[in-house]
């Protein structure tokens, strides 16, 4: 009986959220084209993350077992918050985070300047250089620089040999290592939503200022770039939030723990679920607030922003 | 003058210099995969085939290609219907919900995919999915879909929708004039969204690093397991095979649309 009666109910619920959708939209076939999606994301985005949620208020579980279910605790925050690692742990985060971001937006903005004045053949070759090695997996992406950069590496032996260098750099592994290696993930991103707002604008406006007698540089930053400002926002937010949460290049190239490593060492080899969500909430958090104060300050600077 | 011609070749010193740093590591995987020690060294000491040969005969690798076509089919499948069915209706009809899709579904793509393989792995551990293959393609359909989505949203903006409406007027039903007036128009984005998510499954490997056991492992994640052991050209081996796939989508979208378009859908 009870399971018709929160059947009924159920379709009650159903019934009082999609009357006032069906309403306000012109047609039917057009919400059930978009449902699935919507469920889709309900059910794999959504659900999960407040069962995340849910966990990063449990108990630790006893020994072999992920966390104690059912119970209510902030114990896990409460670690997150005041002990030293996972402090420690955020720090180096964020540090790779904002360096990275830096780095990746100023040099997309000047390679996606260089594709948008290019043309032909030189134009197809930028955007190739740029596309290639996005479609590429991250972990290829990152340990060609090992070879590259290490004590033993080809860098440091070439400015040996020419007697540039008497002690070798230590590049890799160490935070510069990380942060080439996670530029190199993040750049082709920030060029191409960079010059995909550079795509729209007009020429014109550039010559304009140059014939009013605004120098080169002086064009590009007080007429290029308020323009391509929308571009550089998302730019800066992909790059903030992919290098913030960056596993791959840290592991292989710095030396150094980010909070994606501990978390993944917390959940595939210590088991302690209630730790690991927590130090995620928290992140999420705390990233989210460094990019809704990102965005806002780059806002100021022009342009209006869009969503894609 | 003399200012100008130095900031021109400053200009283009600085986007040569990108241009070497984009293609660099990919020149490196490639070469190093034909070297002839145990040791990755670049450049080799001398060149052989010896890595590509033991790649052959080894069927933990071959296993892992098999696992990396079925996620990727199967994310370019459910993805492609996922982001093609709401994108036609969002067209259809802009209303509250279609409002509210568009963040909804770039989200995802601002969340670490650490955190992602950590949510979907407790979530599925409930379901009992951990490690299936149903798992993986549900995990690289939430980073493809929006791909297919935006994609077919600048597809369907530049369709002229009179078409769809002189159809109606001529009495047909709605499958009927999506299939002969609509998708003649679009099949090259739907290719090209398809082509896209099938890349992004075949490359990602974070979730799959949670996500997988042994038995549906992908080839970044076992490419990945190598590298935390040990530096060995068979991963160079592997990473060529990858590019080389890459290359060929590359390719094959920007023939069915082109590569400036292309580029633009990517951010």
């Amino acid at each position: 009986m009870s399971g018709t009666n929160s059947n009924a109910a159920a379709s009650g619920v159903i019934e009082r959220v999609w009357k006032p959708l069906a309403a306000r939209s012109r047609s039917k076939r057009a919400l059930l084209l978009m449902l699935p999606l919507v469920v889709f994301e309900l059910l794999i985005f959504v659900a999960p993350f407040l069962i995340l949620l849910r966990i990063s208020l449990s108990e630790a579980g006893e020994r072999g077992t992920a966390y104690a279910e059912g119970t209510w605790s902030t114990d896990a925050y409460a670690d997150v918050l005041t002990g030293e690692v996972a402090r420690e742990v955020i720090t180096h985060s964020f540090t790779i985070g904002l360096i990275a971001t830096a780095i990746a937006v100023v040099t997309g903005l000047l390679y996606a300047y260089a594709i948008w004045r290019a043309d032909g053949f030189t134009k197809s070759l930028l955007l190739f250089s740029v596309v290639l090695p996005l479609l590429t997996t991250l972990v290829v992406k990152t340990y060609a620089f090992r070879p590259l950069l290490s004590p033993t590496g080809t860098l440091n032996s070439l400015l040996e040999s020419i007697g540039l260098l008497s002690t070798p750099l230590e590049i890799v592994p160490g935070l510069a290592g990380a942060i080439v290696g996670q530029v190199y993930i993040v750049l082709p991103y920030a060029v191409l939503a960079i010059y995909s707002v550079l795509a729209t604008m007009d020429w014109q406006l550039v010559e304009a200022a140059r014939d009013l007698g605004a120098s080169r540089p002086r064009s590009v930053l007080e007429v290029v770039v308020p323009q391509a400002m929308p571009g550089i926002i998302v730019a800066t937010v992909i790059s903030f939030a992919w290098s913030v949460g960056s596993y791959a290049a840290p592991f292989l190239l710095g030396d150094n723990v980010t909070f994606a490593m501990r978390v993944e060492g917390q959940i595939l080899r210590d088991f302690q679920w209630p730790t690991a969500t927590a130090l995620s909430v928290v992140m999420i958090g705390a990233m989210l607030v460094v990019i809704a104060a990102l965005v806002t300050i780059l806002s100021r600077f022009g342009g209006e922003m869009e969503y894609a | 003058m003399r200012k100008e011609r130095l900031e021109t070749a400053l200009f283009r010193t600085g986007y040569l210099a990108v241009f070497a740093f984009m293609l660099l590591p990919l020149a490196v995987v490639v070469v190093t995969s034909f070297g002839n020690s145990g040791q990755l060294a670049f450049p080799p000491t001398g060149f052989s085939l010896t890595w590509y040969e033991s790649f052959f005969n080894q069927t933990d690798w071959l296993r892992a290609f098999d696992n990396s076509l079925v996620v990727g089919l199967g994310t370019a499948v459910v993805a492609t219907i996922l982001g093609v069915t709401a994108a036609f209706g969002q067209e259809l009809d802009d209303g509250l919900l279609g409002r509210l899709l568009a963040p909804l579904v770039l989200l995802p793509m601002l969340i670490p995919p650490v955190i992602f393989g950590v949510t979907l792995l407790v979530y599925f551990t409930e379901f009992g999915l951990r490690g299936s293959y149903v798992s993986l393609i549900l995990a690289h359909t939430l980073w493809a879909t929006p791909l297919v989505y935006f994609v077919m949203r600048s597809v369907f903006s530049r369709f002229d929708w009179q078409q769809l409406d002189a159809a109606h007027d001529l009495g047909a039903g709605p499958v009927r004039s999506f299939v002969h007036v609509v998708l003649p128009n679009v099949k090259h984005g739907i290719f090209v969204g398809a082509l896209l998510a099938f890349i992004v499954s075949l490359q990602e490997f974070v979730m799959a690093l949670f996500l997988s056991n042994h038995t549906t492992e992908t080839i970044p994640v076992v490419a990945w397991n190598q590298l935390r052991n040990s530096l060995s050209p068979m991963v160079s081996v592997v990473s060529t095979f990858l590019i080389l796939i890459s290359l060929g989508a590359i390719v094959l979208a920007a023939a069915a649309t082109n590569l400036n378009w292309l580029s633009k859908q990517l951010s």
